[in-house]
């Protein structure tokens, strides 16, 4: 019997979800290997309430998303996090750095005391994850690597070194080169250092490595004129639920 | 062979010549930077870059490269790959030259990698000599690449109204003949050329305070110094000191498998041994945990294990290590800081 896969997406732009739809070549392979039993964004019927691998995009930002990952990962074998906002926190974890009455206030205006919210937190911080595909959005390469993957019983390899590794592999002009500053230094690869090469600096979004030199990537910023709020700020584009934020 | 000269205007012709009917890859322009790439007029060329990001390595050593391609399930087949297709490398300078030669050496011990050696195969070496260093990086002087004596097809030397042509081998001999803008050097085009040797002599200078000889036995003494430490404790691990290295050669092999999950690819991709995931083996244990470690293996391979493995140094001076290094790691620091160590 074919795994039986779902989607579920709490507090993001459901951007990843739509990453898995482009997987336009490869869809239908896909659908060779798995059933697809629960996905909002693509159909509306539901044909299962337990799965064996559930995609879930989006970070945990009220009472009830926690009640319902919960939920999902009983109904779950396998639990990804998938997309930032699900591995890391990503941007959702801005508001975190503000008083959450003043954050209500303002998205909410005059009802904002009526609709909950709690400080925005990754999936693994509520339930246990046992896969992730980082990015924002994520990486189509991934999603297939971890989807095979899991099909064949290999472990998905998800890189724990800096994006300067590929970078470098796509033989770029070193962004600090060009008088910006970057976060690749310290940042997890597997995107193949898809925004400097395409003109545009690293923000961090597939999460801070393992074993990150944060000090030396703070002295590089602060040593381009960045103050010490300029650089919390790039840190906490995406990275607010890591140590680097604080 | 007796050398040859070409007239500064005929250069043209005879690119142009190659660019007929052959692959031509050459330095270009990338933002401030230079590439090797792919070329189709003789134009496009940056004949007066200084040195590219990556080394030609990557034409016979492409970044990733696929070298199996699999079938999986009942009836599992698969199948190595090995793709080579000729390439004039124009414009390649002496320091890369020489990295080529460690390449080639590293490559053809037993077993033999036929995926590099194909592609070596058909390749044809052009290269173009240096008047002076690139810039403040460069210590090619110190490791003795600044000029090279073989590993080239062709070697030209920019005599102002002329080019000073050395034949490197009988492949370059024959360009030589397709082109047919060529004379033979007189007395008088030898005097110029030894000129410009002098002068070359002058422009690049030693900035290790000691013969690179010597190289070994400071790593030797300097296993356990505090300079590893030091150095270490700026370092991100980017592995970026690797990547643009001529001379290394370590790749990762990772499997791809197709959305269908019946068939795949088997690819090496260039590796870094700043990265922790270079030493992990099954059950996570990592050999070199620390960063201090990482970064004293690199110096030991370029200054001690390769030149004792393979009778020359492990490292050009190409300096693409230290101008790539975002907290400015400089190797010509790092070995003067060695020497002066206090022998433990």
């Amino acid at each position: 019997m074919k795994p039986k896969v779902a989607f579920f997406s709490f507090t993001s732009c459901e951007g990843c979800q739509l990453m898995f739809l482009n997987l336009e070549d490869e869809l239908l392979d896909l659908l060779g290997l798995v059933e697809i039993v629960n996905f909002r964004e693509a159909m509306k019927e539901v044909l299962a309430d337990e799965y064996d691998i559930a995609f879930v995009e989006g970070s945990i930002t009220t009472h009830s998303d926690i009640e319902e990952v919960e939920d999902i990962r009983k109904r779950t074998k396998i639990l990804i996090a998938f997309g930032a906002c699900a591995t890391i926190g990503g941007i959702n974890a801005i508001k975190n750095f503000q008083p959450l009455d003043d954050v209500r206030k303002y998205v909410y205006d005059r009802d904002w005391d009526k609709i909950d919210t709690v400080p925005t937190m990754s999936v693994d911080q509520v339930v246990d994850v046992d896969c992730y595909i980082h990015g924002c959005p994520v990486d189509k390469k991934e999603i297939l690597d971890v989807v095979t993957s899991v099909i064949l019983g290999k472990t998905p390899r998800v890189p724990d070194y800096p994006v300067c590794v590929e970078c470098k592999l796509a033989e770029n002009v070193c962004v600090f080169d060009k008088g910006l500053v970057c976060l690749g230094p310290v940042t997890r690869a597997g995107c193949s250092a898809i925004c400097p090469t395409f003109g545009n600096k690293c923000l961090g979004c597939r999460g801070i490595i393992s074993d990150p030199n944060v000090n030396a990537e703070k002295d590089l910023l602060a040593e381009r004129g960045l103050s010490i709020d300029d650089i919390l700020k790039e840190f906490r584009m995406f990275d607010g639920l890591s140590e680097v934020s604080k | 062979m007796l050398p040859k000269i070409i007239e500064r205007d005929d250069l043209r012709a005879f690119v142009e010549a190659l660019l007929a009917d052959n692959v031509v890859v050459a330095p270009i322009r990338k933002g401030e930077k230079y590439v090797f790439s792919e070329v189709e007029t003789f134009d496009e060329i940056a004949l007066d870059y200084n040195i590219s990001l990556l080394s030609p390595k990557k034409f016979f050593y492409p970044q990733i490269e696929t070298v199996l391609k699999f079938k999986i399930g009942d009836r599992p087949e698969s199948q190595a790959i090995t793709e080579a297709s000729p390439v004039i490398i124009f414009g390649i300078h002496p320091c890369d030259i020489a990295a080529t030669w460690l390449l080639d050496e590293v490559f053809k011990e037993d077993p033999a990698d036929p995926n590099y050696l194909e592609k070596r195969k058909k390749a044809v070496l052009i290269g173009l000599n240096c008047a002076q260093p690139c810039d403040e990086f460069s210590f090619c002087r110190d490791m003795g690449s600044y000029n090279v004596e073989e590993g080239f097809d062709l070697m030209l030397t920019d005599l102002g109204e002329k080019y000073f042509v050395e034949i490197g081998s009988k492949l370059g001999e024959e360009i030589l003949v397709e082109g047919a803008h060529f004379r033979d050097a007189t007395s008088g085009d030898l005097k110029d050329r030894q000129a410009y040797q002098e002068k070359k002599e002058t422009n690049f200078v030693k900035r290790i305070p000691y013969d690179t000889k010597f190289l070994p036995e400071i790593l030797e003494e300097s296993y356990d110094s505090l300079v590893w430490d030091a150095i270490a404790k700026r370092c991100f691990s980017c592995g970026s000191c690797n990547i643009v290295c001529p001379t290394c050669y370590c790749f990762n092999v990772t499997d791809e498998v197709a959305a269908s999950a019946a068939e795949g690819e088997r690819k090496r991709v260039w590796d870094s041994c700043q990265l922790a995931e270079f030493t992990e083996v099954a059950g996570g244990e990592v050999f070199r945990e620390e960063r201090s470690s990482r970064l004293r293996h690199r110096f030991f391979r370029k200054g001690k294990w390769l030149l004792e493995r393979y009778g020359k140094l492990g490292c050009v001076g190409c300096g693409r290590c230290d101008r790539n290094c975002l907290v400015k790691i400089n190797s010509v620091e790092v070995y003067t800081q060695l020497a002066g160590e206090p022998v433990q």
